[in-house]
């Protein structure tokens, strides 16, 4: 009797065991950096409806503060989440060549990723031929202005330099600053100004010949947009009135200067949308945006640059790498849950670059913000962009750019000196190999 | 066994966990840190030895020769400026009876902030919207045009004065426990004998505080050369490196342009700075100083 029971027991275990094998959920980890806003939609609109959507995966996704120390540290001990977020292509560069994330090429091609994105991102991903990185947020820089205040002194949107300039003399003469926008706290904020003026001033064409080696960066095109950055910034005092008021306002303070008429526009990254937003809420003026104009003599069409936010991988460590990409390909093929996260968070994160289109939009989604996102994808899709120098740089020149900067604008050193140091930094990237996916233009 | 358990090896057991403790956090990393600085590691992939390139770079680095000026003035200013104001106040506040606690309560509260909020203070203070230049400037008095920490000129002093005010308390408190220590039949002495507040002070308050104040020389030698919260808060080295220190330095090239094994050359330099200033206290405490 007592060996027929324990016969028994032994089978039930058995089959529990082989059942639980077979019907086990893989789990998926994935870490991200926190943040008190953004956290729940996460995980009520991704998290909670993807592990309803299915039984074979469990997504679990864990919010981090500092999450870039955290997972460099978890990534090198070879542990850390099976989706892998970083901060732009210049930190997947390095996780890639230390032969840390897995590839995700075959992943691409079973899936379809290629279709999905637009094209200059996708591009963005790939190192050694092989696709690495799947963008997570996009955002371009722009030019936002007090629509009220346009239309009530008849402005409008400049075209070319001279416009820009004899505007900025109008604004000025109402006794407002002509940009608002600072540095403190993030003082990498110069770098949005210098992918700017490089663009706009030399154009796409001259600093895509300049990432990719056809072009050396200290060449007049590029030393004449640094320097009228400079004459802008230093001499003009274009943004917020002075360099030294620039250097001292944050974010909160050079929005309030914007909503308070303080300052006529603002050069500033899409990621401002929610701000500006709830900024011009409470008042009576309006706001509408602009791409940042050509600042050629002839002027001519604007460019939206191009930039990464942030970026997802799979982790070379991974036990769940197909579970990873599935979750992955959910995402790009859920417009819809993408679109409605995005708009919760005003468009500052999870703006995916897929390829929207007019009818993808819901009623809630705010009409410029809506404007801008169908007019980059068909910009962007026509090959009518720029490239940002958080994107597209490497680190060092891409820290040169920045920290450098002010070096130029304390009168130190010369524009000229300014970018040869930087064909310099340049030049010995070339030789590590340390240059990011540019894409094919 | 009796060896074993000596008077001298019970002692080695007690301190055994802390020791363990030591040499698996603290000892085991700053040696496989400093070992860093002879590779070319960048924080994710292979390490490669390269010998003393990084040392050699760093001797033509310009913001490496800038930052070390930046040490050397913050602790110059450091071993002057708030030095002379707490022997001052700590001095002072011996001779008051009434409200003493309160007085270095007052003194000692800056001390107890965190550095992020002292900044945010002081960065307020000076903001060109809405501190005190721009009221100044709303009476026309123009006498602040732009903040401190916003001009290459002045931002190390700037921040400098800020870590400076947060720091200067915690000095008075330590001063003024020593010259409590202090006789006090030798003031009576001096009284008799006519002496004045400040003979007092040179000649029998400071010869006899002199151990802790040697050791507060010390440790103010010693931070000086690792600060960095005050300045990454209030000007992240800028503007254009005028308030950059190694500190500084180290962290931006570990963090932003990823040349791990280069800021651990940095970081290496400082280490042998601080052995250096142990090491010369320690052979003047042996020459027979009173330190």
């Amino acid at each position: 009797m007592i060996k027929q029971i324990y016969k028994i027991f032994l089978l039930i275990l058995t089959i529990t065991f082989i059942s639980g094998s077979i019907f086990a959920k893989s789990t998926v980890t994935w870490w991200a950096e926190a943040n008190a806003d953004r956290d729940p939609v996460f995980q009520t609109k991704l998290v909670d409806v993807f592990n309803a959507s299915q039984n074979e995966i469990e997504l679990i996704m864990e919010f981090k503060e500092g999450l870039n120390d955290i997972l460099r540290t978890a990534m090198i001990a070879g542990e850390g989440p099976d989706i892998v977020e970083t901060p732009g292509p210049s930190y997947v560069k390095e996780y890639q060549e230390a032969g840390l994330l897995s590839s995700m090429e075959n992943y691409s091609w079973q899936y379809g990723w290629q279709d999905l994105l637009l094209p200059w991102s996708y591009s963005a991903g790939v190192f050694d031929g092989e696709f690495y990185s799947a963008p997570k947020t996009y955002e371009t820089m722009i030019m936002l202005y007090n629509k009220t205040l346009f239309t009530e002194n008849g402005w409008s949107v400049p075209t070319n330099l001279t416009e820009y300039e004899s505007l900025a003399e109008k604004i000025k003469a109402k006794g407002m600053h002509v940009f608002s926008y600072g540095s403190t706290g993030w003082q990498p904020t110069h770098e949005h100004l210098a992918g700017m003026y490089l663009n706009s001033v030399a154009g796409p064409d001259n600093v895509y010949k300049g990432l990719i080696g056809e072009k050396k960066w200290s060449d007049p095109e590029f030393v004449n947009a640094i320097e009228l950055l400079r004459k802008h910034m230093v001499e003009e005092g274009y943004w917020s009135g002075s360099l030294e008021n620039y250097y001292a306002l944050g974010w909160d303070d050079f929005h309030a200067q914007f909503g308070s008429r303080g300052a006529a526009m603002m050069t500033i990254g899409t990621w401002t949308f929610g701000t500006t937003v709830s900024t011009f809420a409470d008042i009576t003026d309006d706001w509408d945006w602009a791409p940042f104009p050509n600042l050629t003599a002839k002027g001519g069409d604007p460019s939206y640059l191009l930039a990464l936010g942030t970026t997802l991988s799979i982790n070379g460590s991974s036990e769940s790498s197909d579970a990873a990409a599935k979750v992955i390909d959910y995402i790009f093929k859920n417009k819809a849950i993408v679109l409605d996260m995005a708009n919760d968070f005003n468009f500052g994160e999870f703006v995916i670059p897929l390829k929207f289109t007019a009818d993808d939009f819901g009623d809630n989604v705010n009409p410029k913000v809506k404007r801008y996102l169908i007019d980059f994808a068909k910009q962007t899709g026509q090959g009518n962009y720029g490239y940002t120098t958080w994107t597209f740089w490497p680190s060092d020149p891409g820290v040169h750019i920045w920290k450098d900067m002010e070096v130029l604008w304390a009168g130190d050193i010369t524009s000229e000196e300014y970018m040869e140091d930087h064909e310099k930094l340049w030049k010995k990237a070339r030789k590590n190999n340390s240059l990011l996916p540019v894409g094919s233009r | 066994m009796k060896l074993l358990l000596s008077k001298n090896f019970i002692a080695w057991y007690f301190i055994m966990p802390a020791l363990a403790i030591h040499l698996l956090v603290v000892a085991t990393p700053s040696i496989l840190s400093l070992a860093l600085c002879l590779t070319d590691w960048n924080g994710f992939g292979k390490i490669n030895y390269i010998g003393f390139e990084n040392f050699y770079e760093l001797f033509d680095d310009r913001v490496f020769k800038k930052a070390v000026k930046h040490n050397i003035i913050w602790t110059i200013i450091f071993l002057t400026v708030p030095i002379s104001i707490a022997l001052t106040c700590a001095y002072l506040l011996t001779g008051i009876k009434k409200f003493q606690l309160i007085y270095r309560l007052l003194f000692f509260f800056p001390y107890m902030l965190a550095s992020i909020i002292s900044c945010q203070i002081w960065k307020y203070m000076f903001h060109p919207l809405h501190g005190i230049g721009a009221w100044l400037s709303s009476k026309g008095l123009d006498w602040i045009s732009a903040s401190p920490f916003t001009l290459k000129e002045t931002s190390l002093y700037a921040v400098a004065m800020v870590d400076g005010w947060h720091f200067w308390g915690f000095l008075v408190v330590v001063y003024i426990t020593g010259m409590y220590q202090v006789d006090n039949s030798l003031y009576e002495a001096a009284d008799i004998e006519g002496a004045t507040k400040f003979q007092k002070f040179r000649f029998i308050t400071l010869p006899m505080i002199r151990p802790i104040f040697i050791f507060t020389l010390m440790i103010i030698i010693i931070w000086s050369i690792p600060t960095f919260d005050y300045i990454y808060i209030l000007t992240q080295g800028g503007p254009a490196y005028s308030s950059e220190v190694l500190a500084t330095h180290l962290y931006s090239q570990a963090f932003d342009r990823f040349n791990v094994g280069y800021s651990s050359a940095i970081g290496t330099l400082m280490f042998v700075y601080v052995i250096i200033i142990v090491s010369i206290f320690g052979i003047l405490q042996k020459l027979g100083w009173d330190i």
